[in-house]
C-alpha cells in the first residue's frame, strides 16, 4: 500500500501560485523527504498531506482514503516547525497531548510516551515546565509526542530549523534512529541537504515558486544510519547530487 | 528586593500615610464628615464590630457574585467573538457603551426593574465588569500560539477542546489582569447599589444612611471597610495567579543580572 500518492495537486493562493503539477509517492514504512529553498511551498505541501488545506486542483490519497478522513481518524502525527508546547503542561503531559486531545477515535496502543522520553534522554525532565528546556530538547518532546500518538504517518515541517548546526545533527540521528524503531511512514520537509540525506529512503527536491519536484534522488545507503555516515564518500556523493538539482530548481 | 524588605517598604509607605493624615486633619481641624482621622476610624469601627463585619460581608458577596457572573459571560461570549471576527466588531461598539455609560445614573431604573435586596446589585456588578473581561478574554484568546492550533487541528480536535484545552488557558493572564481592575469597580458597584437600593444591608446602606445625616465616623467606617475588601480581593487574585498561572513568565523572578533588567 502507499502511505501518501499526490497527483496532479496544484495549490493557489489568490494570485499566487504556490504549487505547480505535483506527483509523488510514499510507500508505506518509507522515509522521504522534499528539499527545497524557503518559499518552495514546502509547508504547503504538508498542510495538503495533512488535511490542513485543499487542493485547488489534483487529488491527495492519504493511507488509502481522503486527507481529511485520515486526520479525523488521528493517523497523522505531525511535528510544526516550531515545538509548539503548551506552557502549562509538564513535559510527560506534552507528551502526551495528542493521545488525550479528540478521544472520540479510540487510542491505538502505540509507544508509550514514557517510554519514548526515556528513549530521547528526558526522563529527568518528565515534570518539568516547557520554559524550562533548551530549544533542543523541546523539540525533542515534540517528536515525541508525534511518536507517541502511533499513527501510521508522519508529517514533519522543518522540525530543526530553528536550531543550532550541533544541536541539529543530534536530532537528526535522533530522529533516524526513532524512525527505524517505528514502522511509520514519514514525509519530511527540510531545506538542510545533510538533514534530508540521513534520514530518507529517497529526496524529492522542489523548485522556487511555484514549486515543482525538479527531480527525485534514492538513497541507498546503509539502515541503520549511523552518524559516521556523513563522512563517507557515499554520503557527499548523494548530497552533490542533491546540491545540483537544488540549483537547477533555483534557475541558477 | 528581599521580602523582608518588601514588606517593610509597604509598612513604611502605609504608616507615613496614616500619620500625615491624622496629622492635617487634626492640625487644620477639619470637620469629621469631610474627612476623618484614622484614629476615629478604628475607634468607629471598634464601637461596632459586628454591624460592620456583616455589612462588609454582604457587600463581599455581592462584589463576589457580581464579578464571578460577569466572569462566566466574557469567558462564553469571548469564546465566540474569539471565533468570528465580523461577532467581535458587532459587539465591540456594545461593550464599549456599557463601559463608559454612567452607572450611577442609570442604577434607579435597575433598582425599580429588579426590585429591592440583592438582584438590582449583583445585576450592576456583574454588568459594569463584564465589558473588561470580554475584551480581555477575546485578545488572550486570540493570543493562543498558532502553531498549537494547527497541531491540534492536525488531529481533528473539537472546538470545544480547542477552547479548554488551548484558548482559555492563553486567555488566563489576561483576564486576571483585568480582574484586579474589575474587582474595584465591583467593589464600587456594589457600594453604590446597596445604597440606592431599597434593602438596608451593606456597607454601601449604612454609607448612604451615614451621608444623608452627614454622619462622618460612620462614613468613614464604610470606606476603610471597602479598602479592606479590596485588598483582600486583591491578594485572592495574586494568589489566584500564583497558583493558576505558575508557568507564565509573569510569575518567574527574573533571572537576569541586575544590570540588563
Amino acid at each position: 500500500m502507499t502511505a501518501i500518492s499526490l497527483s496532479g495537486v496544484t495549490k493557489r493562493f489568490g494570485r499566487i501560485h504556490a504549487l505547480a503539477p505535483i506527483d509523488l509517492t510514499v510507500d508505506d514504512g518509507e522515509v522521504v523527504t522534499v528539499l527545497g529553498p524557503s518559499g518552495s511551498g514546502k509547508t504547503t505541501l504538508l498542510r495538503l498531506v495533512g488535511g490542513l488545506e485543499a487542493p485547488t486542483s489534483g487529488t491527495v490519497t492519504v493511507l488509502g482514503g481522503d486527507a481529511g478522513r485520515a486526520r479525523a481518524a488521528k493517523q497523522i502525527g505531525f511535528v510544526p516547525q516550531a515545538p509548539a508546547l503548551l506552557p502549562w503542561r509538564t513535559v510527560a503531559q506534552n507528551a502526551r497531548l495528542l493521545l488525550d486531545v479528540n478521544r472520540r477515535v479510540p487510542v491505538r496502543g502505540g509507544p508509550s510516551p514514557d517510554e519514548l522520553l526515556a528513549d530521547v534522554g528526558l526522563s529527568d525532565f518528565a515534570g518539568a515546565y516547557p520554559h524550562e528546556l533548551s530549544g533542543g530538547m523541546r523539540q525533542r518532546v515534540a517528536l515525541v509526542r508525534a511518536f507517541a500518538l502511533g499513527a501510521p504517518l508522519l508529517l514533519m515541517d522543518e522540525p530543526f530549523a530553528a536550531l543550532d548546526e550541533i544541536t541539529r545533527a543530534d536530532m537528526r540521528h535522533l530522529l533516524a534512529r526513532l524512525c527505524e524503531l517505528s514502522a511509520t511512514s514519514v514525509l519530511f520537509v527540510t531545506h538542510s541537504i545533510a538533514e534530508s540525506v540521513f534520514l530518507s529512503d529517497r529526496v524529492a527536491v522542489l523548485s522556487l515558486r511555484p514549486g515543482q519536484i525538479v527531480g527525485a534522488v534514492d538513497v541507498a545507503l546503509p539502515r541503520p544510519r549511523q552518524p559516521e555516515l556523513e563522512d563517507d564518500p557515499a554520503f557527499f556523493a548523494v548530497e552533490t547530487r542533491l546540491r545540483a538539482l537544488l540549483h537547477e530548481g533555483a534557475g541558477r | 528586593m528581599t521580602r523582608p524588605r518588601i514588606v517593610l517598604a509597604s509598612l513604611t509607605g502605609l504608616a507615613v500615610f496614616g500619620l500625615l493624615w491624622e496629622g492635617l486633619v487634626r492640625l487644620f481641624d477639619v470637620k469629621p464628615f469631610i474627612l476623618l482621622a484614622p484614629s476615629e476610624i478604628v475607634a468607629e469601627l471598634g464601637n461596632a464590630p459586628a454591624r460592620y463585619t456583616e455589612a462588609a460581608l454582604v457587600t463581599a458577596r455581592h462584589a463576589a457574585l457580581g464579578v464571578i457572573i460577569a466572569l462566566v459571560v466574557a469567558v462564553l461570549l469571548g469564546a465566540a467573538l474569539a471565533a468570528s471576527r465580523f461577532a467581535e466588531q458587532a459587539a465591540q461598539p456594545v461593550l464599549m457603551i456599557i463601559l463608559v455609560a454612567p452607572w450611577v445614573a442609570y442604577f434607579s431604573s435597575i433598582a425599580i426593574w429588579l426590585g429591592a435586596g440583592d438582584p438590582p446589585v449583583v445585576f450592576l456588578a456583574a454588568f459594569v465588569t463584564t465589558p473588561a473581561f470580554v475584551f480581555a478574554a477575546v485578545a488572550g484568546m486570540r493570543s493562543a500560539d498558532p502553531a498549537a492550533r494547527e497541531l491540534l487541528a492536525s488531529v481533528d480536535a473539537s472546538r470545544w477542546e480547542v477552547l479548554w484545552r488551548l484558548r482559555l488557558p492563553s486567555a488566563l493572564p489576561a483576564i486576571l489582569a483585568a480582574a484586579r481592575y474589575t474587582v474595584g469597580l465591583a467593589l464600587a458597584a456594589a457600594y453604590y447599589g446597596e445604597g440606592g437600593n431599597l434593602s438596608t444591608a451593606g456597607l454601601g446602606a449604612i454609607g448612604d444612611r451615614a451621608a444623608a445625616a452627614q454622619f462622618g465616623p460612620a462614613l468613614w467606617a464604610t470606606v476603610i471597610s471597602t479598602v479592606v475588601l479590596g485588598v483582600v480581593f486583591l491578594a485572592v487574585i495574586t494568589i489566584a495567579e500564583r497558583v493558576l498561572l505558575h508557568w507564565h513568565a509573569s510569575q518567574r523572578d527574573t533571572a537576569l543580572p541586575r544590570s540588563v533588567r
